[in-house]
């Protein structure tokens, strides 16, 4: 078997195998929260039996092992189950938060990297200098910051103060056509911004330190010797030496990443699989809970293992070894 | 091979927010005309069938679409909506007469089918959290003997149930529910088919819910709903509603708002504030099943370490009136008590009290037996403002009171266990003296927090549950509220008034109690209109 289809392999194995106990802990968890469904949505007129009744119809009155044995097989049929209090599919419920999870994470990855990249090599060739400690100073504040605190000021600022951004929302209601799509970039500035201010600082902090490393090796000695021009050395060289931790933070923030988004969908009411999960943990919503979780930790899991990829892919030792 | 591989990295980067851009669709115009209001609220739309939804903005979207039997006015009297008339042909047998000129969207009319559809429908699928369901106890089923007049058969004389029924049930059409197995799993996601002054358009989970104005309605002036469209948008707390009423994202904010805020936006160029009634209270439970709150002078001297006042004033600046220690809310007025006063603040009285019950107090002046835990929930902001006012008016008293705040869906469990000495915490919507005497003082009540078992209150209780003589029903209210009152079965200690904001540009709302009602009742958007 080639090494690399090995090497595959191998990482599809681990990651199926957190992602079952991803799937375990879960269950359990929920199942470990104070309360029972039934009590979220009981009003005063529900007598014990009526809410014995609910937890039969929500399959909650059966022991613990046959709950976890219809659920992971109801899960390898692709079947996330029935939301408690929507009495809708849970896909569908995920289907129509993901994309809006997917555009404000992937536009603050985007964003993230395509700033963080340039200020880590601006830190890293003036190192010691002004710039280079603006940009530390910076990157040191930005990931001390907390989600909702960065929310909420951008809120006033923008929002109220100079009124230039919409508070909450993905888009306005009753805006269509092409002015629907430039409304819904005009909600997902102030999120974005949250999540990138939040993110960015390890990147540049990580991008600095490695690219100072790989400025002093000797292949980049021997690069100036041979009278290359510095720009070629830094961008050509150095940097694709420096980006492989980068690389790896990128599949570690994806976890944060998502973490993140909950409480800034939250925050910015955007209308994402985070501020769902909120949701469904008031009315202790189990399906969309366990579906939520398992689609974000599912998210997780196959960033982590196409970094690895990517990581064997851009180091041929790591294939091998 | 390394450049090829950053630049997959770079394009999964970008291709993310491709894909997740073209996902969602771009909602189509509206063809509606007419001015748009658009109200913010803090939850989504849980389930869009009135017979299973029970969240506010449950509540707040489909009453806008699923008409009522009664509705309710100011002074907390019930009065007609789609049912012109009700009463009682022989103790077992209810009526409601029906006004024949509301039809559904799609045209059909509005009649007692669609009435004795919904009772039986909810008595046999019995959907999880619907609050008419526990009040059909004593229906066995519904007839509609006529386009407008509906009989309920009842297993046993009840003088409660046309009126509960009446005003806590969504009429829904039989032509639609019919057609599903169970209404109790009836998502109700689309093609919806509503008889009130607007109907769903559009609904985007998270983000809004639009309706636009149905054909006609009867409450309307002129029979025609004022406004084109109503949005409701979804925001994650009350202070970022405020913020986007501020900034004229919204035009009306259909939660309450905080006591602390209504000044400040009272104040505010372009903001009106309008008051709504409140329809309960804010209490504290004293489980008697524990010692020593099953002694009368304990929950006394409990009832005398409480500045109520002074509650009133700090937490709820000024916002909340008092009951007189009544459960009768004050806003109903044809059962309120006005000569029941309330609780007189004063530490020394409860600790002559509680040394005439044998307690004696140790060196730093505490009563050593009497250390009591009270749970509140940590959602409830204003609860757990008074909740320390308590604690510390009860410490002048020798009274020990530690507080347990907790999450909501942990104290709901503590509160169903009766894992508690004090309980506190409100009773939103008391619309029915009677129904809520029995449900918060008989033995088997669901919300008998304080498992009061007083014979003489459960007789009067039974009483009244079959009293369809008005001033009877009312006789025996007044006992029974002076009964809890002395014996403390329950501490109230305000009745809220509320208040909502709106744009000034906004006029025409009616103002209806409770917070479930407020201004966003389909009798107050129907009229609602923009200042020219």
């Amino acid at each position: 078997m080639p090494t690399a289809l090995r090497f595959a392999l191998r990482r599809l194995a681990r990651a199926l195998l957190t992602l079952w106990f991803a799937v375990t802990a879960t269950f359990l968890l929920l199942r470990l929260l104070p309360g029972n469904p039934a009590l979220a949505v009981a009003n005063p007129n529900m007598t014990k039996a009526d809410q014995q009744l609910l937890l039969h119809q929500y399959g909650l009155d059966q022991p613990l092992i046959v709950q976890y044995g219809k659920y992971l097989w109801q899960l390898v049929h692709g079947n996330l189950g029935v939301s408690f209090t929507q009495q809708v599919p849970v896909g569908d419920v995920l289907l129509n938060r993901l994309p809006w999870t997917l555009l404000l994470t992937g536009s603050a990855l985007l964003v993230t990297i395509g700033v963080g990249i340039p200020l880590g090599v601006l830190a890293a060739t003036r190192a010691g200098g002004a710039l280079d400690r603006l940009v530390q100073l910076a990157g040191v504040v930005g990931q001390s910051l907390f989600v909702p605190s960065v929310g909420i000021f951008l809120l006033f600022a923008f929002g109220l103060w100079f009124r230039v951004l919409p508070i909450g929302g993905a888009y306005t209601p009753g805006t269509s056509g092409a002015a629907w799509y430039g409304d819904v970039l005009r909600h997902l500035i102030l999120p974005c911004l949250s999540l990138t201010l939040l993110q960015i600082g390890s990147y540049v902090l990580t991008l600095r330190a490695t690219l100072i490393d790989a400025l002093g090796e000797d292949y980049c000695a021997l690069a100036r010797a041979k009278g290359l021009p510095n720009r070629s050395v830094v961008w050509k060289h150095a940097l694709r030496n420096a980006l492989l931790p980068t690389t790896t933070l990128v599949g570690l923030q994806l976890g944060f990443l998502v973490g993140g988004a909950v409480l800034t969908e939250t925050i910015f009411a955007y209308p994402g699989v985070g501020r769902g999960i909120y949701e469904a943990v008031t009315q202790l919503d189990y399906p969309v809970l366990q579906g939520a979780f398992v689609l974000l930790a599912a998210t997780v899991v196959v960033a982590n293992m196409l970094t690895d990829l990517a990581y064997g892919l851009l180091d041929p030792r790591v294939r091998t070894s | 091979m390394r450049r090829r591989s950053f630049a997959a990295l770079a394009a999964g980067a970008l291709g993310a927010p491709a894909l997740a851009g073209c996902a969602p669709s771009a909602p189509a115009g509206s063809r509606a005309t007419g001015d748009t209001l658009t109200i913010a609220t803090t939850t989504d739309v849980v389930n869009f069938n009135p017979l299973v939804g029970n969240s506010r903005t449950d509540y707040w979207v489909t009453d806008l679409m699923y008409p009522r039997l009664l509705t309710i006015d100011a002074d907390g009297n019930k009065r007609p909506c789609l049912a012109t008339r009700y009463g009682y042909s022989d103790p077992r047998t209810g009526y409601y007469e029906l006004r024949d000129d509301m039809r559904w969207s799609d045209g059909k009319p509005v009649t007692a089918t669609d009435v004795a559809f919904t009772i039986n429908v909810i008595k046999r699928d019995k959907p999880a959290g619907n609050t008419t369901f526990g009040l059909l106890a004593n229906v066995t089923s519904a007839k509609a003997v006529s386009p407008t007049r509906v009989e309920l058969r009842l297993s046993t004389p009840d003088a409660i149930v046309l009126r509960e029924v009446g005003f806590w049930m969504t009429v829904v059409p039989a032509h639609v529910y019919g057609r599903v197995e169970s209404v109790a799993r009836f998502a109700n996601t689309a093609d919806w088919v509503g008889a009130g002054p607007y109907t769903l358009v559009s609904a985007a989970k998270g983000q809004a819910y639009t309706l636009e104005r149905s054909g006609s309605y009867p409450f309307a002036p002129g029979g025609r709903p004022t406004l084109g469209r109503v949005v409701f948008r979804v925001y994650p707390d009350v202070n970022s509603e405020i913020l986007a009423l501020r900034s004229g994202e919204v035009d009306l904010i259909a939660n309450t708002l905080p006591p602390a805020q209504v000044r400040i936006l009272s104040r505010t160029n372009g903001i009106s504030v309008r008051k709504v009634p409140g329809l309960g209270y804010a209490h504290m439970a004293y489980n008697m099943t524990r010692r020593p709150l099953d002694k009368l002078a304990v929950r006394q001297a409990l009832a005398h370490a409480v500045d109520y006042g002074a509650i009133r004033r700090v937490v709820l600046q000024g916002q909340g009136v008092s009951t007189g220690s009544s459960p009768i809310p004050p806003t109903i007025t044809a059962y309120a008590d006005s000569r029941l006063t309330e609780y007189r603040f004063d530490p020394a009285y409860s600790r002559k009290l509680l040394r005439q019950a044998g307690f004696r107090e140790d060196a730093h002046g505490r009563f050593a037996a009497l250390n009591l835990r009270l749970i509140y929930s940590l959602q409830d902001a204003v609860t757990a403002q008074w909740v320390n006012m308590v604690a510390s008016d009860a410490a002048k008293a020798g009274i020990t009171v530690t507080l347990q705040g907790m999450d909501r869906n942990t104290y709901l469990a503590k509160t169903d266990a009766g894992d508690y000495d004090i309980y506190a915490g409100n009773f939103a919507i008391m619309d029915d003296p009677v129904t809520n005497m029995a449900l918060t003082y008989l033995p088997k009540g669901a919300i008998n927090y304080s498992k009061v078992d007083d014979p003489e209150l459960t007789g009067i209780i039974t009483k009244a549950l079959v009293t369809t003589d008005a001033a009877g029903q009312h006789d025996l209210m007044a006992q029974a509220a002076r009964i809890v009152r002395d014996n403390v079965y329950d501490n109230v200690v305000y009745l809220q008034n509320f208040y909502v904001a709106h744009g000034a540009a906004w006029t025409g709302f009616v103002a209806k109690p409770s917070e479930l009602l407020t201004v966003v009742d389909p009798e107050s958007l129907a009229r609602v209109r923009k200042l020219r």
